[in-house]
């Protein structure tokens, strides 16, 4: 299996947009036209070669190196292929993607898989605010696909989510499932405060106790048979969500009736 | 207060309701006092948002609020059969945790009052013409404000292009501040980023982010000794008429100028320029 494989030469002065940095942009290109592919360095037009050393051709896997905190679009509207990345990474990371796999060694920021469509990211490290979320002024956020962080994730992950699953490994900061209408959030070390906030629908699974807020009524603990069929879904990514009646029952809280109320989030007790 | 064809009796025919996590010396001049307990701001729109849509709510989730069911069930009843509500917010919802979301819950709730009667929000503005800044960014490209023309059309994305979060991760090589004093109020990592690239300030005096600043350019106090249009709050322009002569020239003519030497400067786009000429302001 041939590999591109593209190392930053030196961490960006300013913001890098960079989303020809997708499999689908590059299967087809020999090494000098991927060379050659636009890429913006704040207002300049500039060459992919100005700043990544560039080895391999014709290929849809990618593998990029360095510190990419200020690279911001990659793997933007991928359909196919797999990216792996080592070293923190920026903003809208696999954003619109619709397929193929995205795999982070280190931190990624905000919009992680906004809007996706289908696919798989895993984060490694640390995720940001926005995750799978919808852009401002957009109905939607993601519509399908996978997000796996182990690190800790920022303010309103999956806001205005409509289907798909995000696993948050660590503490999740404000606003989770923000605004959801659909999908899952499982976040494995429970939330801050303001966990969804205005959820038309959607489950958000929290395996600590949470802050839950006021506009959230408790509606009895039970074991939910389909959270059998998502535990052992996620045993794949190395993921253990609890479900066995021996273990605990979940407390089931339906919400927000600020909007419609037909949310649920489910905490774990523990026995 | 003013009186008119529908409210005759003026102030007496007006209803204030006051909401904030104190008391402070505004209590006496309202009808209404509601103390909410600090930080349960979006809870509690959330919460009125859910009684208004006659949702059952317990006593105890009213309380986490920090009021009593008697208060927002009084509260609601006035807000229905007001024939002209606004709500007034300002920096103790918007600067406050939640931020934006805060501001947020209280616009959706005036969008829901108009199921029974007209009501709008207003943000209570900081001095200088910010109202002004968020009209004219309206117009000219869409969106108000947190904008990037770095792909040659504007790209609205607060949290990643508004001023302060680009301040603080450090994603300019250059800042132009124009009437305005972020040194004096941005978070720390934003002020030594200002301190570590070049700084350009165009103010009438000497400030906080002058005294960091590379150049500082003294320009006329606006509407003071420069003509121009500021907005009032609910967004009427007022044109300002100059009272005294400055020695030193506005802010309009300082970036006319810089506009001007840079249309002189070779194109420094790249190789493939995008289609963005120098038009020149007359």
């Amino acid at each position: 299996m041939s590999t591109i494989t593209l190392t930053l030469k030196e961490s960006p002065s300013v913001p890098l947009e960079t989303e020809v940095i997708t499999p689908d942009t590059v299967a087809d290109l020999s090494r000098s036209e991927i060379a050659a592919l636009t890429v913006y360095h704040g207002k300049r037009v500039c060459r992919l070669d100005d700043f990544f050393d560039i080895d391999g051709e014709k290929s849809e896997h990618i593998e990029i190196h360095g510190d990419l905190h200020r690279v911001r679009m990659i793997g933007k509207g991928m359909s196919r292929g797999s990216l792996s990345i080592t070293g923190n990474v920026g903003m809208h990371l696999g954003a619109q993607m619709s397929g193929g796999t995205i795999t982070v060694n280190g931190n990624a920021s905000d919009w992680i898989g906004a809007e996706m469509t289908g696919g798989l990211i895993r984060i490694h490290g640390n995720g940001g605010g926005q995750i799978g979320a919808a852009y401002r002024g957009s109905l939607a956020g993601m519509r399908n696909g996978t997000i796996l962080v182990d690190g800790t994730a920022g303010l309103e992950v999956g806001m205005r989510m409509k289907r798909g699953t995000i696993v948050i490994g660590k503490t999740v900061r404000d606003f989770a499932g923000l605004q959801m209408k659909g999908g899952t959030i499982v976040m494995l070390s429970g939330a801050e405060i303001r966990t969804g906030a205005w959820m038309n629908r959607g489950t958000i699974i929290s395996c600590q106790p949470t802050q839950v807020m006021p506009t959230f009524a408790y509606s009895g603990a039970y074991n939910p048979t389909f959270v059998n069929v998502y535990a052992k879904h996620l045993t794949q990514y190395g993921i253990d969500l609890p479900y066995k009646v021996s273990a605990g029952t979940y407390s089931r809280y339906a919400g927000d009736m600020g909007v419609s109320g037909k949310g649920e989030l489910l905490v774990w007790n523990p026995v | 207060m003013q009186k008119s064809k529908h409210l005759p009796a003026g102030r007496k025919d007006r209803t204030m309701v006051l909401v904030d996590i104190r008391e402070t010396k505004s209590v006496k001049a309202s009808d209404v006092f509601l103390q909410v307990r600090p930080g349960k701001d979006f809870e509690l729109i959330t919460l009125l948002r859910a009684m208004l849509r006659e949702q059952k709510v317990t006593d105890d989730q009213i309380a986490e609020t920090g009021l009593t069911r008697e208060q927002c069930v009084d509260f609601l009843d006035r807000a229905k059969a007001a024939k002209f509500g606004v709500f007034f917010f300002g920096m103790g919802l918007s600067m406050t945790r939640g931020k934006h979301m805060n501001s947020a819950a209280l616009l959706t709730l005036a969008a829901e009052l108009n199921a029974f009667t007209k009501f709008v929000a207003m943000p209570m503005r900081g001095h200088g013409n910010v109202t002004g800044a968020d009209v004219i960014m309206r117009w000219q490209t869409g969106y108000p404000f947190g904008i990037t023309f770095n792909r040659g059309y504007p790209r609205y994305n607060p949290g990643e292009f508004s001023t302060v979060d680009v301040l603080v991760r450090g994603d300019t090589d250059c800042a132009f501040i124009i009437g305005a004093d972020p040194g004096a109020t941005m978070p720390q990592p934003a002020i030594d980023h200002m301190a570590k690239v070049p700084t350009i300030v165009l103010d009438p005096h000497v400030t906080h982010t002058s005294k960091l600043a590379k150049v500082h350019i003294t320009t006329a106090p606006a509407g003071i000794a420069a003509p121009g249009t500021a907005y009032r709050m609910d967004e009427i322009p007022l044109p300002l008429k100059p009272a005294i002569d400055s020695p030193y020239p506005s802010d309009e003519e300082v970036v006319r100028r810089i506009n001007e030497a840079v249309a002189q400067k070779a194109d420094w786009l790249g190789t493939r320029p995008q289609s963005i000429q120098h038009q020149p302001i007359s």
